[in-house]
């Protein structure tokens, strides 16, 4: 298989409908064919049903408690084992040339194991074009977050970490990590992902062309839903990564 | 897989050099990761890489890794590995010697001095150059004409000395501070005094060309090659560092100081990023790829 897009999912219906038929133009418009695409019904309350998410060659892995992300993830990842991985939230619309752009680029750029894509909010401001990384208290954070689009730079350029909204990973790669590590309950697998394969000397980079949009945190807009895995994040990497670039307010 | 094998993440140029050869492999598609103790990154300069514990990471080399290391006293534990290895030579020290003798072990250098070193030992080298970090070129910051940048770190009664022989200048040092920092120090004072009688590649001094600073330096036997007396620098012997410098800063000098800030920056300019990757890409077909892992 070349391609498994996994989206990890919790109801929200009709935005993994709209997902999904984005998904379906963005992959039609790469020409990419011999893919698979794996819906993690990570405990919805009225589950997920194939016919009602548009059908096709959408498949469901359900589970009827909730786990984390990680392990919806990589549970999904390991049932359709594929040349590539493309981790998916189901609050992304991917522009329909988003597909082709994130894997010219990772095409395009010599080594490198993860790619991620440029995300604005609905009023063109920057969600995401790749994650830096402060020694400060800040930690991580998303490069120009707010900015509008049109003033930031679309030279592709190298990351310590990409955000897991969309993600492209070499299957090799991925295995050889394990998948994403599963003591993150919600947040940060990503980044700890993208730091241990930069470890393994793969390069990480992000797609820059095409724009897609994000809305961000539609299934847990708690405020503290990310500090157990900050705090797991925190004890393992501090001081242990380097850092290019320093935040700029929008 | 390769790997670059550093003693420490603090303050030392080595440290600096070591990522920013790393950074310009990993574009060029090498696989490759810096190791330090406890895998601790630097703070203190930016960079891309990244990094892992030192000590499980070279108990995990394979023969089919590469360790890549500069400080002769790694060579020992790294010898002891299956690994194949390869010298990266910032600096030459009696020390390299059994490195240079090691036919195993794969040459690299950083300056025509290192180079000039081991051919004299039979080895020839490739060419991997150096360079100054992109924060150091001058941005047109107004200068401040009577201020002196300095590190004191290293031959500090030097500059104490030249501190009290010309009291008409305000010595500004720099000490364990970010890049940026000392880039924007450098940037602002018209004057770099470069004291440390023991610095064999002396980075400092060409981080101050670039950013526009006149270099006033002591005198080092195996100095500085770029380094060049009365055409983009100043250099004195100890004794005389003081004078030099009062003679450098008088008001009558203003055209000779225009003329050594422009040198200078015309001699940083060879040692620019573009310039390196260049060099190393070149560096690929002279035998650098077959001292790399590909796997």
């Amino acid at each position: 298989m070349e391609l498994t897009v996994v989206i990890p999912s919790f109801g929200l219906d009709a935005l993994l409908r709209t997902c999904l038929a984005s998904l379906a133009t963005s992959l039609q418009v790469a020409g990419i064919d011999d893919v698979r695409v794996v819906v993690a019904d990570n405990g919805s309350t009225n589950p997920y049903r194939v016919e009602h998410l548009g059908g096709g060659r959408v498949e469901l892995l359900r589970f009827d408690q909730r786990t984390s992300f990680a392990r919806a993830c990589n549970m999904a990842a390991r049932s359709a084992p594929a040349r590539r991985y493309l981790f998916l939230n189901n609050d992304v619309l991917l522009h329909p040339q988003a597909i082709a752009d994130v894997v010219g680029t990772m095409d395009a750029v010599r080594n490198a194991g993860i790619c991620g894509a440029r995300l604005v909010f609905p009023d063109d401001r920057i969600q995401h074009c790749g994650v830096r990384m402060d020694d400060g208290p800040l930690g991580p954070y998303h490069e120009f977050a707010g900015q509008p689009t049109a003033r930031v730079s679309r030279a592709i350029r190298d990351f310590p970490a990409v955000t897991g909204a969309v993600l492209l990973i070499d299957g090799q790669l991925f295995d050889e990590l394990g998948g994403f590590d599963e003591i993150y309950p919600f947040g940060y697998e990503d980044l700890d992902l993208c730091l241990r394969a930069g470890q393994k000397g793969a390069r990480i980079t992000c797609a820059q062309a095409i724009d897609s949009l994000h809305f961000e945190s539609m299934s847990n807009r708690d405020p503290g839903r990310h500090d157990l895995s900050r705090q797991q994040f925190w004890q393992r990497w501090k001081g242990r990564y380097t850092r290019v670039g320093s935040w700029q307010p929008p | 897989m390769n790997l670059y094998v550093l003693p420490g993440h603090g303050i030392y140029g080595g440290i600096k050099v070591g990522f920013q050869f790393a950074s310009i492999l990993a574009t060029m598609g090498v696989r490759i990761a810096v190791a330090t103790p406890g895998g601790l990154a630097p703070t203190w300069f930016e960079s891309s890489m990244a990094v892992v514990d030192r000590d499980s990471s070279i108990a995990q080399l394979t023969e089919q890794d590469v360790a890549i290391f500069s400080l002769p006293h790694d060579y020992a534990l790294l010898k002891r590995t299956p690994a194949r290895l390869v010298f990266h030579c910032q600096g030459t020290d009696p020390l390299i010697d059994p490195i240079v003798d090691d036919p195993d072990v794969v040459m690299l250098a950083c300056w025509p001095q290192a180079a000039a070193y081991m051919r004299a030992r039979g080895r020839e080298p490739i060419d991997v150059g150096i360079h100054v970090s992109e924060v150091f070129h001058y941005d047109g910051t107004p200068k401040k004409p009577a201020h002196v940048a300095c590190m004191p770190r290293r031959g500090s009664d030097l500059a104490e000395a030249c501190r009290r022989h010309v009291p008409s200048l305000t010595f500004v040092p720099i000490d364990n501070q970010h890049e940026r920092d000392a880039a924007r120090i450098m940037k602002d004072c018209a004057y770099f005094l470069a004291t440390s009688e023991g610095e064999w590649f002396g980075l400092p001094a060409l981080e101050a060309m670039a950013a526009g600073a006149v270099v006033v330096s002591v005198r080092v036997p195996t100095g500085p090659h770029y380094l060049d007396h009365g055409r983009n620098g100043v250099v004195a012997d100890a004794d005389d560092l003081p004078a030099a410098l009062a003679s450098i800063s008088a008001d009558a000098e203003r055209l000779l100081r225009r003329r050594l800030l422009l040198g200078g920056m015309a001699t940083a300019s060879r040692y620019s990023l573009g310039h390196q990757r260049s060099l190393v890409d070149g560096a690929m077909g002279r035998g650098l790829r077959e001292a790399l892992s590909w796997s």
